[in-house]
């Protein structure tokens, strides 16, 4: 009894021609919740845009139409990552690394040379930020080598070796400057590490160390405005007009939404245009606001259901690279899901990292979909044809 | 075939898995909790907002109190004539925090296209504002009305983009006051980091040259303080109410008189185009008050350039002429005086009574000196010369000699009673000291007592000495007054708005020299024979009493011929009455004179001697003479020695 490769003309349907995969294995639970999240952003984007624009929220160039053609280049990213086999990306790993430091520093180069901040890049006239693809390369080659070392994780070693791939990559976005991002990164490096199994004891000792460096950081990195912006969350109404007014406003927005929230289109807030960065960063206040308590509660459960479907196939992975890749990807969603809406409701500081498929920004629901779509073809390629 | 799972390769830890699933619920329902506190039991968000914003922030308006710009005081000339005016124009601004980052390419775009500057330059510029988010950065100012008009009625697809009015100062004469006036600019990063305490903004124009500089807080006023109310895009809505009225600055009455700086710029641009040169300056003053009545320093330049906010190519072609238009040079260049500083030699000897009244001493072809030979301008000599005869012939045989009786810091000690060697105090920014040597001064910078020679040369504005042509002017106006050095001023009066005189003029006296009064009405006459004697033969058919004394300065390195190059000066100053219908009633011998001037020419490399032709031209110019007593072919370069020396 030998485990083979299915060959090309062995199995029939369509779906077994294209690498010889087993589409009934096609998880779709994750990709209906992903659509649906999806839906839920372009929804907040068409009533944003047509608060603003009003009759000309179809036309071309505007939040709502970018967020369609970025949905449907999310769309293909999607399927070609899931009729990739995984196990290719294994052994591209290291290239992948190099490509992603090459994206970086040439998004550092342009970016600097070109119209916008270093952290945008124009391709074919839409606005592209690399960081976001970033994080899922990073993902990637973070799984391939806690993979390979999955037996060695209680030694210091394996978990210092993680943190040396993670840093080259994570001084770059933090030179965009990206704090937001780098933030990601280090979040996704502790979540991959701990389904890992690495060390708990060596992971506390990292995690304290991170901790007592934080003074330092705070002292000597980090600018004034940065500052200004981390600590304006603790109390709002000490400056109410100045650097609190963008919480002052999401909060009141987030309780006027009350249970049933006023409806698209009809949120006071996302009328007065009072919220500088709605259709971005703090989407969620409208969103709150629109869509009320029960739209959040739906919100927050299909992200709990994505989070379970991804889980599971990190579960049921028989390799640990599918494990890796699982926790990583759970990793990013979860932290930015925390971080974004705690800074809406008031919980956390204003980070500028964006909730997934709810902001509107293209390289962000394009990397989740690279993301949900290598998870959709872990999925789909666990068992075996055997003679 | 059947299908089967892929055999297991690694340990599956089920508590890692439950660890985090219940992470993620902890997250989830810890926001839920939150958002059901907020949005369904009403509990208080976060710390109580101020009464005093709660009304603004409670109606979900955006109420920032900005800054209200005071009004720049005007500068007029002394008949009140108006020099500087205030005009409105648009400057275009973001500010940070208004602008989305996933919007600013976009932005940065469309207002590099309205605007005409680069994508990069815009980047740039919005990356390097070092204050904070909630501070405008100025992108363009003077931007023209329609697309300031475009831009402000597009403020929903370029959000945190304002337009403000601001006023710019409009310099009417151009490049006539430059030198004078200065110009105004945006505030630079280590201004304002100076500055911020006094209430400056980052964006804020400042005084950078001339009495913009000088006077900058007189000029300035206070700013005020008012309420406003904006909607998200940074968008004014409306003034809600003003908390302090801003304060008008005071206003400068110069010393300078409008039409006196006409004709003296007339003047030397004249000479300067005749003799094919470029750098060179006119000072003009009423030597019984010390207020310079016109000051053109050439090349100079539009001052509007900079109060328009000049670009890097004009700036780089100021920076790199040779001629250096950015330089006042009445008051910062320092060059040999040459022979008008035997005013301070001749007076110096007379005062230490080391030559008598009417004491002859023989002028010769040369002074012998070990083995060096100095010799007199025109390799002859003069024979025997009282004061007023050697001052007459410039001759330097005669002078060596009594710098010789003087002594070298005896006749520093006299060019400091006269001024030099030290600045005036005029109150213009970028005024130079000069030097004047002594023995110490010698011992100091070189190591080694002064030369026998050096004290000769000393004698007559050569060697070491470094004069400023405001200094040289100052001097002689001491001369016309009877010995009172006057501290130069070219502000009149401080004007407040409304019309009222906040501070009046006062002459600011530096010293009274320590000269009997003889010696001036001696140095006087002198200067008045210089004339008189067809040295300075261009003056002489003048039918205006004018008395004063040519310079012509070596300095630099001999050319091919072994010729050194030479400046040109000249110093005087007419008494009163000193021109009536060709029937002048002028004395020199009283101390009445109301009218003093120097002219410098850098280089100048003519035949005769370029300053005199202006300093009879302005003075030609002045009284409104019809005749005209130039001589432009002396004008004509030349690599001998000829005119006065």
């Amino acid at each position: 009894m030998g485990v083979l490769r299915v060959e090309r003309d062995a199995p029939t349907g369509i779906a077994a021609r294209v690498g010889g995969v087993a589409w009934r294995d096609f998880d779709l639970q994750l990709f209906v919740y992903a659509v649906l999240l999806a839906t839920l952003g372009l929804t907040m984007a068409y009533s944003n845009t047509a608060v603003q624009l009003g009759g000309e929220a179809l036309q071309g160039g505007t939040t709502f139409v970018r967020g369609l053609i970025w949905a449907m280049v999310a769309l293909v990213a999607f399927a070609a990552a899931a009729a990739f086999d995984y196990t290719w990306l294994k052994a591209f790993s290291w290239p992948i690394y190099l490509v992603n430091l090459a994206l970086l520093v040439a998004s550092l180069a342009l970016g600097s040379s070109d119209a916008a901040s270093a952290r945008w890049v124009s391709i074919f006239g839409l606005q592209f930020q690399f960081s976001e693809i970033a994080k899922i390369l990073m993902i990637v080659v973070l799984a391939r080598y806690l993979a390979d070392r999955e037996q060695r994780l209680d030694s210091l070693s394996a978990i210092v070796g993680a943190c040396l791939i993670v840093i080259p990559p994570w001084v770059l976005v933090l030179l965009q400057p990206d704090l937001g991002t780098s933030l990601v990164f280090i979040a996704v490096l502790a979540g991959m590490l701990f389904m890992a199994g690495a060390s708990l004891r060596w992971l506390g000792a990292l995690a304290v160390a991170t901790f007592a460096a934080l003074p330092l950081i705070w002292t000597y990195v980090l600018h004034d405005y940065q500052k200004e912006r981390l600590t304006s969350f603790l109390d709002p109404a000490k400056d109410p007009l100045g650097a609190g007014f963008q919480l002052l406003t999401a909060q009141k927005a987030v309780s006027s939404g009350g249970l049933l929230g006023a409806g698209l289109t009809n949120g006071a807030q996302n009328q007065s245009n009072l919220l500088p960065v709605q259709a971005t960063d703090f989407v969620f206040a409208i969103l709150a606001e629109e869509l009320g308590f029960i739209g959040c509660v739906v919100v927050f459960l299909l992200f709990a259901a994505l989070l379970w479907r991804i889980l599971t196939i990190a579960w049921r992975s028989r390799d640990p690279f599918g494990l890796m890749m699982g926790a990583g990807v759970a990793s990013m969603i979860l932290f930015q899901i925390a971080v974004n809406v705690g800074m809406v409701l008031g919980l956390m500081p204003i980070t500028g990292i964006p909730l997934p498929f709810i902001t509107h920004g293209g390289a962000s629901l394009v990397s989740i979909a690279i993301g949900l779509g290598i998870l959709q073809s872990i999925a789909m390629r666990q068992h075996r044809a055997e003679w | 075939m059947s299908i089967l799972e892929t055999p297991l390769t690694h340990e599956r830890r089920p508590a890692r898995f439950v660890a985090f699933a219940l992470t993620a619920v902890l997250v989830l329902g810890g926001l839920t909790t939150r958002l059901f506190a907020m949005q369904l039991a009403g509990s208080p968000v976060s710390a109580p907002v101020p009464a005093a914003v709660l009304p603004a922030v409670e109606a979900g308006r955006r109420v920032m109190t900005e800054p209200v710009p005071s009004t720049r005081g005007l500068i007029y000339d002394r008949t009140k004539g108006l020099l500087v005016e205030n005009v409105p124009t648009f400057t275009v601004s973001v500010r940070p925090a208004d602008l989305p980052l996933t919007q600013r390419p976009q932005v940065v775009g469309r207002l590099a296209g309205l605007l005409d500057i680069s994508a990069t330059t815009i980047t740039e510029t919005l990356d390097g504002a070092t204050g904070s988010r909630f501070d405008p950065v100025p992108i363009a100012h003077d931007v023209p009305q329609q697309t300031a008009r475009l831009i402000s009625e597009d403020s929903l697809t370029l959000p945190g983009v304002e337009v403000a009015v601001e006023a710019r100062r409009d310099y009417l004469d151009g490049s006539l006051f430059t030198q004078l006036i200065g110009w105004t600019g945006s505030i630079d990063a280590a201004g304002y980091a100076s500055l911020k305490s006094q209430g400056y903004l980052p964006d804020d124009r400042i005084g950078k040259a001339g009495v913009e500089s000088v006077y900058e807080s007189t000029l300035r006023g206070t700013y005020g303080v008012r309420e406003v109310e904006k909607d998200g895009t940074g968008r004014t809505l409306r003034v809600l109410s003003t908390t302090t009225a801003p304060q008008a600055g005071n206003s400068l009455v110069l010393t300078i008189d409008a039409k006196e700086q006409r004709l003296a710029q007339q003047a030397l641009d004249w000479g300067l185009k005749k003799a094919g040169l470029k750098r060179g300056a006119i000072v003009v003053m009423n030597p019984q008050t010390g207020e310079i009545l016109a000051m053109v320093s050439q090349p100079t330049y539009d001052a509007n350039l900079f109060s328009r906010g000049i670009s890097t190519a004009d700036f780089q072609k100021l920076l790199a002429d040779k001629d250096l238009p950015l330089i006042n040079h009445a008051i910062g260049d320092i060059q040999p005086p040459g022979s008008t500083f035997k005013l301070v030699t001749g007076s110096g000897v007379l005062a230490d009574k080391k030559l008598g009244l009417t004491e002859t001493v023989l002028s010769k072809p040369y002074v012998q000196l070990g083995s060096s030979r100095f010799y007199e301008w025109n390799q002859r000599g003069w024979g025997p010369l009282d004061i007023k005869s050697g001052f007459a012939h410039s001759s330097d045989t005669f002078f060596y000699q009594l710098a010789q009786r003087l002594g070298i810091d005896r006749l520093a000690y006299w060019a400091g009673q006269y001024g030099f060697g030290q600045k005036t105090g005029i109150d213009l920014p970028g005024e130079a000291a000069g030097l004047i040597p002594t023995d110490q001064w010698k011992l100091d910078t070189f190591g080694q007592a002064i030369f026998p020679g050096e004290v000769l040369q000393a004698g007559i504005g050569q060697g070491y000495d470094l004069a400023t042509p405001l200094q040289l002017l100052n001097a002689y106006a001491a001369l016309a007054n009877g010995g009172t050095l006057y501290q130069p001023q070219v502000v009149r009066e401080i004007v407040s708005p409304d019309g009222t005189v906040v501070r009046p003029f006062t002459p600011k006296v530096i010293r009274k020299i320590a000269a009997p009064s003889w010696v001036f009405t001696t140095m006087r006459e002198a200067a008045r024979r210089v004339v008189t004697s067809r040295h300075t033969y261009n003056l002489a058919d003048l039918p205006i009493v004018v008395a004063g004394k040519t310079g012509t300065a070596e300095f630099g390195l001999r050319d091919k011929n072994g010729v050194l190059p030479y400046h040109n000066w000249f110093a005087g100053f007419i008494p009163k009455g000193a021109w009536k219908k060709d029937n002048p009633t002028g004395d020199v011998s009283k101390p009445d004179s109301e009218l003093a001037f120097a002219v410098f020419i850098y280089n100048s490399g003519t035949l005769g001697n370029t300053a005199t032709e202006v300093a009879k031209y302005y003075l030609q110019l002045h009284y409104g003479i019809t005749k005209d007593y130039r001589l432009p072919q002396l004008l004509k370069h030349t690599n001998f020695y000829a005119g006065g020396r």
